[in-house]
């Protein structure tokens, strides 16, 4: 971009001595350095302790198996539900990429509008859907499969569902684009070459879509990893994850040092992902 | 976007085996009712005429629409989160477009780091976001103000306006600029004449944007609110509590407002160039 700007002002035509641009972004720059980055950098500042025991916060952490159990379970259920995410993805976006184009659109239209409705409203609706007198259970029941009503909120299970169908759209929105992308020409090739369908999308279809697959997973691992409201009404809380703990700790207790050690810690582990999400985004974009 | 293209799915569709084209449908079409299932619970719940949740409803009536309009802390908590999303999307539009402006335009280094910071807040988890404001505004004794919640919601919404309206704006030809500016217009009349009517749609899609993104927000406000409620700070109190029918009527009616706005926001995309973040 800056390149097309230099070609047809040359520098030495500017008459103001501020860069071009700049005057533009400092309002929205200072407002964040202001209101974010420094919030942030002094939640860091909280978690470390007083002199000679600066780690003392990170410590107690280590220790508490409290909070160490709530991390493990954060984890395992952002693993279920990335997983979750990807066999309910996948098939999802090449079914949408088989569509006929308005199929494709009617398709796309309904994801992107899950997409945008309030996270709230599509996580209420799984209580009436799971719940004991729900209507998962009186189906199970009707058809003999069950006596007792299954439980399936306000447990981990309750918890996966409702998040993977939170996230998924995170999922297929990007993998479908990618598929899109996917030069037909390729798959022309194979097939003229005699290949079988099965053959062209085992070796050539699915290899050449596992980059986006793979960003997606980490996008939607990264945003399980911070999840708070679905854990909170399908756990009932009998579910803590990372994000309900500090709710806690911040809210009731009021422990800010080890809220901030833990946020520091999810912080940490966050961008170290999104990196890894950053490099596998542009693998797949070079496909 | 994709419903532009004019692909129609891979050549071999015909010849494909029938049994394997079908088992394909089915799990497609599956998979996509299961995204949508609390779509279709919610909207027909929200008109059930029984005090429970049960599904199907027993019959039709507006009770639940009622009692939403007739309860004063429902109504109190529609106006706070409307002052608060009006205000925080709307600084956001400014200080986003702007930021977008500089981005696209600037001519110096550096401009790389300063965009990632503008999309810092959409990475870092909003729990995180939430706590450092929270320690931090505690100080100012903005915590469990309007303003405080309005900065909020302002740096959530900013990613989000920068994205669009950095699309928008690259997509709108710098020679036209220059083209005023070299005719005599001033700076300041090249933006009221040449900038701001070309860029006027895909702000008001931003600024849709952020007030879906601020309407929608409960993490931030459980934190900075104190005791002002808004309308999904108020649900997800109601959810984690007890269930309240109550609830199934504002659904009805946040995703109603969902589907206009994401139609107005297709429409102004239309005209003004701007592409659906994912």
């Amino acid at each position: 971009m800056s390149d097309i700007v230099s070609e047809t002002v040359p520098p030495q035509k500017r008459p103001f001595s501020m860069p071009q641009g700049l005057g533009q972004l400092i309002p929205a720059a200072v407002f964040l350095l202001l209101l974010f980055n420094l919030p942030i950098l002094m939640m860091l500042g909280w978690s470390i302790g007083p002199e000679g025991d600066a780690f003392k916060h990170y410590a107690a952490l280590a220790k508490g198996s409290v909070y160490m159990k709530v991390l493990g379970n954060t984890m395992y259920i952002a693993v279920l539900t990335t997983l979750a995410c990807c066999v309910l993805g996948y098939p999802l976006a090449y079914w949408m990429w088989r569509l006929s184009p308005r199929g494709q659109m009617i398709a796309l239209g309904l994801v992107v509008l899950t997409f945008w409705i309030s996270i709230l409203v599509r996580t209420y609706a799984w209580i009436v859907v799971l719940g004991n007198d729900g209507i998962v259970n009186r189906t199970l029941k009707y058809l003999g499969l069950t006596e007792n009503s299954v439980a399936f909120l306000y447990n981990q299970v309750g918890v996966i569902i409702g998040t993977t169908n939170v996230l998924l759209p995170f999922l297929v929105l990007p993998l479908f684009a990618a598929m899109l992308k996917l030069d037909k020409r390729v798959l022309q090739a194979a097939e003229s070459m005699g290949a079988s369908p099965s053959t062209i999308f085992f070796r050539i279809f699915f290899p050449l879509t596992i980059p986006a697959l793979a960003a997606g997973a980490i996008l939607v691992f990264i945003l399980t990893l911070g999840f708070f409201i679905t854990p909170a009404i399908l756990g009932g809380g009998r579910v803590p994850m990372i994000a309900n703990m500090l709710d806690t700790l911040v809210n009731r207790m009021p422990r800010w040092e080890l809220a901030a050690a833990i946020s520091t810690a999810l912080l940490v582990f966050t961008l170290v992902f999104y990196a890894a999400y950053q490099w596998v985004e542009k693998k797949s974009r070079i496909q | 976007m994709a419903a532009e293209t004019t692909f129609s799915g891979p050549v071999s569709r015909k010849e494909r085996a029938p049994l394997s084209r079908w088992l394909i449908d089915v799990v497609g079409v599956a998979i996509l009712l299961f995204l949508c299932l609390p779509i279709a619970i919610v909207i027909p719940m929200s008109f059930s005429s029984a005090d429970t949740l049960e599904f199907p409803p027993p019959g039709f009536s507006l009770r639940w629409f009622e009692s939403f309009f007739n309860d004063p802390r429902w109504l109190e908590a529609a106006k706070n989160s409307i002052i608060v999303a009006f205000a925080s999307s709307t600084l956001a539009v400014i200080l986003g477009s702007a930021a977008a402006y500089g981005l696209v335009r600037a001519t110096f280094r550096g401009t790389r780091v300063l965009e990632a910071n503008f999309l810092m807040p959409l990475i870092v988890p909003q729990v995180i976001t939430a706590l450092a404001l929270y320690i931090y505004l505690a100080k100012f004794g903005l915590l469990g103000t309007l303003p405080g919640m309005i900065i909020g919601h302002t740096v959530l919404g900013l990613p989000y306006v920068v994205l669009l309206m950095s699309v928008a704006i690259r997509s709108f030809d710098v020679r036209i600029e220059q083209a005023a500016l070299s005719l005599g217009a001033s700076w300041q009349l090249m933006f009221w004449r040449v900038l701001v009517p070309n860029l006027i749609p895909s702000m008001l899609a931003a600024w849709i944007f952020a007030f879906i993104i601020s309407f929608d927000e409960v993490i931030i406000t459980v934190f900075l609110s104190g005791a002002y409620d808004t309308i999904p700070k108020k649900m997800f109190n109601e959810l984690v509590l007890r269930v309240n029918p109550t609830i199934t009527a504002i659904a009805t009616l946040l995703i109603t407002f969902t589907v206009i706005t994401m139609g107005l926001i297709a429409w102004l995309a239309k005209r003004g160039g701007v592409s659906m973040p994912r």
